[in-house]
């Protein structure tokens, strides 16, 4: 992964930002229900797309990684788990400032926010281990298997939440219908912003895989250079 | 199959004679309850079925975290696992008589935590225990297929028992949820068909995890 | 419009959050540069002191 690559899709990001930003804020249409306050949607569900697309990029690089072993894919699972985990948090965030508004309450436990946050929580779980674990050499396979077992639970996490909220009295009034996109234009503001958001997470990717390649070289030299010594203390 | 009960002789005969494992849960889960009592402050009889429930299903995390502690530590700690894993036996039977031994200290654990709950919560023992214990069981064994395969990392870590419940705990989320809910329904007086549906959410979670630890235990074990 | 704040909240939170993490991985890679580029610099000296000492053997030996 050259530096190039990296900074020609860092400009991409930013152009594709600016477009979205733009968008949201003068061409979109005010939502009818919801007000201005709508407007949150255009990034809070990109940054939900990109946060689940980062936990499945964490277990197939976590299988990857146990079928062929090369460290190229715990580098890969590590920076998706860590960018994912900044963009699920952003989702709780910006879910939580828009429910305040609309739902008069920070969180409720409907069964959406449930799920994400324990998806959150889990990936909490595994970035810990990865830096609880960091002077063990097993940490990658570690990191492997509890990416993929998390990445299992996530189906049996919805049913489960989805069934527990559908017994329980929904006290609030669910999300359903609350954002029909009925003006094509709101359909467009929505595609670019998840342009620009996938376009943010491979770039944030990148960056963090490049810092991990950078550390994986380190260690091998460090190794090399251990060995070199040895070679001159033995002459 | 002979390696699988060899090593499940050897863990449970080590516990009947020192038996410390089984005491600690039970005492763990005496305190669990009384603490819910004074968090709670139940009025007592089948109409706190859902704080019994929960009660319970706490009593049940924290046994299972230290018990799958217990089962895998103790071989670590003078360098048994290394023969276990020198033996023929493989990695797979080694998990399956770790996960059982697991499993039965926490069923233990919570054939005393019921007992107590009936006593503090006023209950009665009747058909609504049995309706619970297929309940209990199958969280039971959910508890003990995923913290048996997470503790084999945590015991590798450092500060690793404070890692196993962070990683346990959300993993167990579903059943967690199917369990108390269920439980609720039992204690409650409920026929078994009221809550089949979180049974079937339990028993998929099971399925998932034992067979996730049955295939992923070989890499989170070993020497290397 | 009363919500306005809401939404600023939202973006100010969003580009606050990604610039941190931007500007926590940047300082991260020009660290890990530095401390690569010191060890490729101690390699290369220990492996000229080892191309030396072969190619003297008279002086490098003990």
């Amino acid at each position: 992964m050259s530096r190039n690559t990296i900074n020609s899709l860092g400009l991409l990001t930013l152009v594709l930002m600016v477009a979205a930003l733009f968008m949201v804020f003068v061409y979109v249409p005010t939502e009818a229900v919801q007000g201005i306050v709508q407007r949150i949607f255009y990034f809070h569900v990109p940054c939900a797309w990109v946060a689940f697309a980062a936990f499945a990029l964490v277990a197939i690089s976590g299988i990857f990684y146990l079928w062929l072993g090369q460290q190229v894919w715990d580098d890969l699972g590590y920076a998706a788990a860590e960018s994912g985990m900044v963009f699920c948090t952003l989702v709780l965030v910006t879910g939580s400032i828009w429910a305040r508004p609309i739902w008069g309450a920070w969180w409720t436990w409907d069964s959406r926010l449930t799920t994400t946050l324990i998806l959150w929580l889990l990936y909490c779980g595994y970035l810990m281990l990865r830096a609880m674990a960091d002077d063990t050499p097993q940490v990658a396979r570690f990191a492997a298997v509890v990416g993929i077992v998390a990445a299992a639970d996530v189906p049996i996490i919805i049913v489960s939440v989805r069934l527990w909220r559908t017994i329980h009295p929904a006290v609030l009034v669910t999300r359903q219908g609350t954002h029909g996109l009925e003006d094509p234009r709101m359909v467009a503001t929505l595609l670019v912003s998840m342009a620009a958001f996938t376009a943010l997470f491979a770039w944030l990717l990148m960056l963090r895989f490049a810092t991990l390649r950078t550390r994986t070289r380190l260690s091998l030299l460090a190794r090399e250079l251990g060995r070199t010594r040895a070679a001159v203390g033995d002459l | 199959m002979g390696a699988f009960a060899a090593i499940l002789r050897k863990d449970l005969r080590l516990e009947s004679r020192g038996g410390e494992s089984t005491i600690t849960l039970v005492a763990l889960s005496l305190l669990i309850l009384v603490v819910m009592v004074f968090a709670l402050n139940p009025a007592g009889g089948a109409g706190d079925a859902g704080t019994a429930a929960g009660a319970l299903w706490v009593a049940l995390i924290f046994s299972g975290t230290i018990g799958a502690t217990r089962v895998l530590t103790a071989e670590s700690a003078n360098g048994c696992l290394r023969a276990l894993l020198l033996s023929p036996a493989d990695r797979a039977t080694l998990y399956c008589a770790k996960m059982v031994a697991a499993f039965i200290f926490m069923t233990v654990a919570e054939a005393a935590a019921v007992v107590i709950m009936v006593l503090f919560f006023n209950m009665d023992f009747d058909i609504r225990l049995a309706r619970l214990a297929p309940v209990l069981a199958l969280g039971a064994l959910g508890f003990a297929a995923l913290a048996t395969l997470l503790a084999a990392i945590s015991g590798r870590v450092r500060a690793g028992d404070l890692l196993l419940p962070l990683l346990a705990v959300p993993l167990f989320v579903p059943a967690l949820i199917a369990g108390v809910k269920a439980s609720g329904s039992a204690l409650a007086g409920e026929p078994l068909s009221a809550f089949s549906e979180w049974l079937k959410i339990l028993i998929a979670f099971d399925v998932l995890f034992l067979s996730a630890g049955y295939l992923l235990f070989e890499h989170v074990i070993g020497e290397d | 419009m009363e919500n306005l704040s809401y939404l600023f909240a939202a973006y100010t939170v969003i580009f606050a959050v990604i610039f941190l993490y931007v500007l926590f991985l940047w300082r991260r890679q020009a660290r890990l540069d530095a401390e690569l580029r010191s060890l490729e610099g101690g390699l290369r000296m220990v492996r000229e002191e080892l191309a030396e000492r072969e190619a003297s053997p008279s002086q490098a030996s003990r």
